[in-house]
């Protein structure tokens, strides 16, 4: 059984597929359209009229190309008519078609190109396929990649700086990378490393100081530190942020805005460098249009371009890295330069127990302290003249010169009176100036040259510490640091503190030790005999000289006395110690031999009684000492030694000692043992010479060397002239250097 | 012949002894765009071709983003070339950028060159204040937009075959578009550097003879274009061709084979 009206399948199939070509065309499922080689449409169909909303009539005669987007047409141009000319075909070019209502059809195209005989172009046939949601699909593909590069790019900037800041050591090696890297990863025009010095919190406005910069001027930088000025605090609190060339910042802030501008900036962005809760300072970029020379930027000029929230987040990736670099590397300074201070004071003190004198002390510590410490170096005493300058240092021997002139013009005492070290010294306390400014120079500097050279120093911070003892005020130590150096910290000025009580404990010692050996030399010179009496028959010579090194002074003494009867008694002597006691008690001793001499003119007696009364007579010290009574008539002389160096005797040219055996020092612990005189003839023509160890221990430890040499010597000085005979005898036997004082004296007999 | 050559799979034809003509491609395809342009010349002339490094068949290897940044890498390249082969007094004929690659290199080495030809050039393709380019940036992103959606039959598969592995030709042939075939990177790049050139400063320093070739309905370099070129270079003569379009070497090659070859004759 079937059904007549059915109608054979296969005769509907063959009825379907006998197509009219024309209406195959027409309304195929796709575009088609036939151009000449210039892209003019000759022939189109029903189906890409449709899909763009055009009539035939408006096609025909118009270009392909014309239809296309911009982009479109350039890719037509430069890829899609070469390549059909070269290959005769083009398979899959996705190009976009407008619509008549200006809206994008994505296509996909192929086409072949027709060739006469001479293989020269005759026809262009091209199929269109919609492909819009293959399209969408491909840019959501390619959008997806792009933000994965991006992304991939983003953590390859954070490896790197990662990388990068392990071998941080300095903080300048940390601003470097960061400054470097931040600025390549978004693509900024320059890049600044900012830090607050100083404490963040400080109540006082913080100094902030760029540490490294490229591609940013000093102009812009000073700009937008006066521009965050007081709110500093703030702007570091506030994260991520931008300041954009508008015309708020040119109304609000017009040093910044023209600062920008005139660099070609249209913005800056701040972002915070910050360690844990610390706020270390930030991290500045200037964004602004393609420098010259570059590529034109696709960014309309003035147009701004928001900054897309993955940069934001990679910023603050990067400041938090650079705040952890910071910190671990400011550590790893600390450690160092806490090593370095210890140094520092130990070789301080070192040179403090080393240095000759004051003077000596203080030059060779400035130096010390612009090799370590500091830029500058200055030491300022408190003397009776007023205030001197000690010792000026720079650390630059070129700018040593530069020091001198800003010094030269005015001591301490005449300086304007915001100087640190005048402040220092008037209220006793460490002065620390942090961030020297114009302001701040004018209040420590004299208006006109000198200002100017101070200001040629670029002093950045200075400290003045006062040297001070028991409320007393010696003087003051003055350190800076220019701008090339890092600044002075807490634990630096705490280094200067401990230098200057070193200093003052050594200025102290040595005004007081200074004031105690003028005294003495004066008290000495007071006892001394300026000028021997004046014997008939005789020749006398003295002389006194003293120690070269250290400030000490002797109880080395010498005297020549006219004695009751017509004698002359003598003496030569050397009380123990070198000071005001020594000197005292050579003047003591003096008063009392003279007495006793005179009462009995006999040198061992004398000796004897000074034994037998030297504890009642309360010297406190022992001595050596020659005494000697002379007869200027008959030549009759008699001598007698408590432990001092033999006299000499210069005769015709021969030197020999006197053979007077000594006997214990005055003030030794008492011995059985008579003080022996020797006695004899001063012939006419010989001199007697009494002398003091200092002569003879000058050059050589060995007192028995040095005595041959003496005999040497004066064999070859012997001379009727006393004096030339002294001159001669220092002169050989005294060096430049004099551990001991020297007392002389020579007589002739003539 | 040195690794020049092969980088940029230079090829000579022509009389060795005749003036050297160096023809320089564009954007977009390799040294076939010259096909029926430079055969014409060989009868007398030594006619050098070349694909640039990141184009055609180039050593892909030798591109390097930061000297491809700019034109004056490309222009490096050709004073390399000319230097490599040993030529003198040279006849540059650049096509659209390559245009200003030519003037840049005539700037780097102006004893190497006789003349050139400036087929559709154009020293700025933006807009700039009264300067018309004829483009906007914002057509630029566009183009480069378009780029992207074409690769032109590149793939990662494909790449190795593409880059000069000739072990295996059959996969070679089965390539198509493979004269406008580049990686997408360095094609993105290269499209930005050539519509994102400014060389308008470079032009008043062309000191040789100088042809501009400008095409009629040319969307690429507008006539306003090609005649800012002529007024800029000093002395240069100015041919308006009737074929249209942006590639007269492809779509009409015998009237600007004419047009170069009447050039030369004077």
């Amino acid at each position: 059984m079937s059904d007549p009206d059915a109608v054979d399948p296969s005769v509907q199939l063959d009825r379907l597929l006998e197509d009219d070509p024309a209406d195959l065309y027409e309304n195929a499922p796709m575009g088609y359209l036939s151009t000449l080689p210039d892209g003019r449409i000759v022939k189109v169909n029903r189906t890409f009229c449709a899909w763009t909303g055009r009539s035939p009539e408006d096609l025909i005669g118009s270009r392909f190309q014309d239809l296309l987007s911009v982009g479109g047409r350039v890719f037509h141009e430069t890829h899609l008519m070469p390549l059909l000319r070269m290959q005769g075909a083009v398979r899959e070019i996705a190009i976009d078609v407008q619509r008549l209502d200006g809206s994008l059809l994505p296509c996909l195209l192929n086409a072949v190109e027709l060739r006469g005989a001479d293989g020269a172009p005759q026809l262009v046939r091209a199929t269109l396929f919609e492909a819009t949601a293959r399209r969408r699909y491909e840019r959501e593909l390619l959008a997806a990649q792009r933000q994965a590069e991006e992304s991939e790019a983003r953590s390859r900037t954070v490896q790197r700086v990662v990388f990068d800041l392990a071998a941080a050591t300095t903080e300048e090696d940390v601003a470097s990378v960061i400054v470097q890297r931040s600025r390549a990863g978004m693509k900024a025009r320059g890049a600044a490393l900012v830090l607050v010095q100083g404490k963040a919190d400080d109540p006082e406005l913080p100094a902030l100081r760029p540490v490294h910069a490229e591609g940013l001027s000093r102009e812009l930088l000073r700009r937008l530190r006066e521009a965050a000025g007081s709110r500093l605090a703030l702007e570091l609190a506030q994260g991520v942020r931008s300041i954009v060339l508008e015309e708020r910042l040119r109304r609000d802030q017009p040093e910044l805005a023209a600062a920008m501008a005139t660099t070609g900036l249209t913005e800056l962005v701040i972002v915070p460098v910050s360690a844990d809760s610390k706020r270390l300072g930030v991290l500045v970029l200037a964004l602004g249009d393609a420098a010259p020379g570059q590529l034109i930027s696709l960014v309309e000029p003035g147009e701004r371009r928001a900054i897309p929230a993955s940069e934001i987040d990679l910023l603050y990736t990067l400041g938090r890295q650079a705040g952890q670099a910071l910190e671990r590397v400011r550590l790893h300074q600390e450690t160092v330069r806490q090593a370095e201070r210890a140094a520092f004071l130990l070789e301080a003190a070192r040179l403090v127990a080393d240095a000759v004198d004051v003077q000596d002390m203080v030059t060779r510590l400035a130096e010390l302290a612009v090799a370590r410490l500091a830029d500058i170096c200055v030491i300022d005493l408190v003397t009776e003249k007023g205030t001197t300058r000690e010792a000026a240092r720079h650390r630059d021997p070129a700018r040593q010169e530069v020091l001198d002139r800003a010094r030269s013009a005015q001591q301490l005492t005449v300086q304007a009176g915001g100087h640190p070290g005048l402040r220092a010294l008037r209220e006793g306390r460490t002065q620390w100036t942090r961030d020297v400014d114009d302001s701040r120079l004018a209040a420590m500097t004299l208006e006109g040259a000198q200002r100017e050279s101070v200001r040629a120093l670029e002093l950045a911070a200075v400290v003045s510490v006062p040297l001070a003892i028991e409320g007393r005020r010696l003087g003051v130590i003055t350190l800076a640091a220019d701008r090339h150096r890092a600044p002075f910290t807490a634990a630096d000025v705490e280094v200067a503190e401990q230098l200057a009580l070193q200093v003052a404990q050594v200025v102290d010692k040595a005004q007081r030790f200074e004031l105690e050996s003028q005294t003495s030399h004066t008290l000495q010179e007071s006892l001394l005999p300026t000028d021997p009496p004046p014997v008939p028959g005789l020749r006398t010579a003295v002389r006194y000289v003293a120690a070269t090194q250290g400030v000490s002074v002797g109880g080395d003494f010498y005297d020549v006395v006219a004695l009751p009867g017509g004698l002359l008694g003598l003496a030569v002597g050397d009380v123990v110690g070198h000071d005001i006691t020594a000197a005292a008690t050579m003047g003591q001793l003096r008063s009392v031999y003279r007495a006793y001499l005179a009462g009995q003119p006999s040198p061992s007696a004398l000796i004897e009684r000074l034994q037998g009364s030297w504890s009642l007579l309360g010297v406190q010290r022992m001595a050596t000492a020659l005494f000697g009574t002379l007869d200027p008539v008959s030549g009759e002389l008699r001598v007698a030694s408590a432990g001092h160096l033999p006299p000499l005797l210069c005769s015709n040219g021969t030197a020999s000692f006197l053979p007077v055996r000594p006997t214990r020092m005055l003030g030794a612990p008492p011995a059985d043992e008579p003080a022996e005189e020797w006695a004899g003839e001063l012939r006419a023509g010989s001199t007697l010479v009494l002398y003091t160890d200092g002569l003879v221990e000058s050059r050589s430890a060995d007192i028995d060397e040095g005595l041959d040499r003496l005999l040497e010597v004066a064999a070859r000085a012997c001379s009727a002239d006393p004096d030339a005979l002294c001159d001669r005898l220092l002169a050989e036997m005294a060096g430049e250097h004099r551990p001991d004082d020297i007392a002389l004296l020579a007589l002739t007999r003539v | 012949m040195g690794s020049v050559v092969t980088r940029n799979r230079v090829c000579t034809s022509g009389v060795p002894s005749g003036r050297p003509l160096v023809f320089v491609h564009g954007f977009g395809c390799d040294q076939t765009m010259w096909r029926f342009v430079a055969p014409a010349f060989e009868r007398d002339h030594r006619v050098v071709l070349f694909d640039h490094v990141g184009s055609g068949r180039s050593d892909l290897s030798a591109y390097d983003p930061e000297k491809y940044g700019s034109l004056e890498g490309y222009a490096d390249d050709i004073v390399e070339i000319c230097r490599e082969l040993g030529l003198r007094d040279v006849v540059l004929v650049g096509h659209s950028v390559a245009a200003m690659m030519g003037v840049l290199a005539f700037r780097r080495a102006p004893d190497l060159f006789g003349a050139l030809v400036l087929v559709g050039p154009s020293p700025r393709y933006v807009d700039d204040g009264d300067y018309v380019g004829g483009f906007s940036r914002t057509d630029i992103a566009g183009l480069l937009d378009a780029l992207d959606s074409n690769h032109l039959g590149w793939s990662a598969e494909m790449a190795p075959v593409i880059m000069g592995n000739a072990d295996r030709p059959d996969l070679a042939a089965e390539l198509t578009n493979s004269f406008c075939r580049t990686a997408p990177d360095i094609a993105r790049q290269f499209a930005r550097v050539t519509f994102l050139s400014d060389n308008r400063a470079d032009l008043a320093d062309v000191s040789v003879p100088t042809l501009i070739l400008q095409c009629t309905d040319d969307a690429i370099a507008p006539d306003a274009v090609g005649e800012y070129v002529h007024r800029q270079i000093p002395g240069s003569e100015l041919v308006r061709l009737a074929a249209t379009g942006h590639v007269p070497q492809l779509s009409a090659p015998e009237e600007t084979s004419a047009a170069i070859r009447a050039f030369l004759d004077r």
